[in-house]
């Protein structure tokens, strides 16, 4: 490898290694760079109008009487400050969090499964377990629920998904839980 | 710095401009200052809920300066710029359109291959492997340094472990090898084809 292939990475997100996957966020930087685009570009244009000596358009008259006549008490400032305050924080939980909750990380670096694909694999294997009438199968990023229906021993089916979960090569650690549901009550 | 660095520092600033103004507008607007006890600095705008947004003194404080304008105008068109150059950047197709092949030292042509054709061979190599029922590949990175991502649809009959070690022995490898490439880093997203629950059907209801 030379120098020059040490000092250039790959622009695009790189593989993190038996970590969480991380969302690029390009959607919401795409909104922002819009929003900033369309006010900084309405308010150039109209200082530069009103600069090179013509009037300012209504709506930059209007807001800059809005501006400097509402009170700080006024409902529709206190709506908007606090409209801005649950965006800014929503804004920072994107900035900060890693986002593709979708995927769990396997151990093999850059390589993800879909959660949804866990559970199918579970379902699969349980629906082949005597005595099993229906499962349903939750898996989450720690924690995998599995809902039991039939007359399978919950004990015995956990034992076997476990085996199945523990073939499948994830990064971080999942727990796995099975419960039975009596064949009496009804599902929700 | 990568692309998710710069978009989530966008995020960052964005966020916390917005928590800071608006922090300031309902403290102000709910007279906290003053309710707390708390000496409010005399810099700090918006101190009480009988001040305007945006007060006389705020509004013509630089009016009169002579650098004022320019400099709102300079801001401003900085401002267009970059948000123009970012939105830019993001819709563009990442990725080489080309890859360089290896050819024997002293022969004249450079051969190149197109990044598609990369992708379309390591996705006919991929869909045949067993279990497997979609498969989709995109070249990103640089010429200097690809980057794979494949997208993976595999049946619930199949193991996620075997299907990796294929993938990364047979048709990775493959491409690693033909393209004379010391290592060919692949993102790998993998999906179960399949129900994710196990339902019997409902019995006919009996009235």
């Amino acid at each position: 490898m030379t120098a020059d292939q040490l000092e250039s990475p790959p622009e695009d997100d790189q593989i993190i290694k038996g970590r969480r996957l991380r969302s690029p966020r390009t959607f919401g930087a795409v909104l922002i760079s819009t929003a900033v685009l369309v006010v900084a570009g309405g308010l150039l244009s109209d200082v530069v109008a009103v600069r090179t000596g013509h009037r300012a358009r209504p709506w930059r008259a209007d807001l800059a009487h809005q501006l400097a006549t509402r009170h700080l008490d006024d409902p529709w400032v206190r709506l908007g400050a606090g409209v801005a305050v649950l965006l800014g924080l929503w804004c920072c939980l994107l900035a900060l969090t890693p986002g593709l909750r979708r995927w769990l990380p396997l151990s093999r670096p850059g390589s993800a499964i879909d959660r949804a694909g866990v559970a199918a694999l579970l379902a699969h294997r349980a629906e082949e377990y005597p005595g099993v009438a229906s499962v349903k199968v939750r898996v989450g990023q720690g924690s995998t629920k599995v809902t039991l229906q039939g007359t399978a021993d919950p004990a015995g089916l956990e034992r076997g998904l476990r085996a199945e979960l523990a073939r499948i090569p994830l990064a971080l650690p999942n727990r796995l839980d099975v419960r039975a549901r009596s064949a009496g009550r009804r599902q929700r | 710095m990568s692309r998710s660095t710069v978009n989530r520092s966008i995020l960052a600033v964005a966020g916390l401009l917005l928590l800071g103004g608006g922090l300031l507008v309902l403290a102000g607007s709910f007279d906290l200052y003053r309710r707390l006890h708390l000496g409010i600095p005399s810099w700090l705008p918006l101190g009480s809920p009988h001040e305007p947004l945006v007060s006389t003194a705020s509004r013509t404080r630089w009016d009169d300066r002579g650098w004022w304008w320019p400099v709102v105008i300079a801001v401003l068109s900085l401002a267009v710029a970059a948000a123009l150059w970012w939105l830019a950047a993001q819709l563009r197709r990442s990725g080489p359109g080309t890859v360089t092949l290896p050819t024997p030292p002293g022969a004249g042509p450079v051969l190149r291959l197109r990044g598609r054709a990369l992708e379309d061979a390591i996705e006919t190599e991929t869909i045949a492997l067993p279990e497997v029922t979609r498969i989709r590949v995109r070249l990103l990175g640089n010429r200097r340094r690809l980057l794979l991502r494949a997208a993976v649809r595999m049946q619930s009959s199949g193991t996620p472990a075997d299907l990796l070690d294929d993938f990364h022995s047979g048709p990775l490898t493959h491409a690693r090898t033909s393209l004379s490439l010391p290592e060919l880093p692949c993102e790998l997203r993998l999906q179960v084809a399949g129900r994710s629950s196990v339902r019997t059907p409902k019995p006919p209801r009996v009235l």
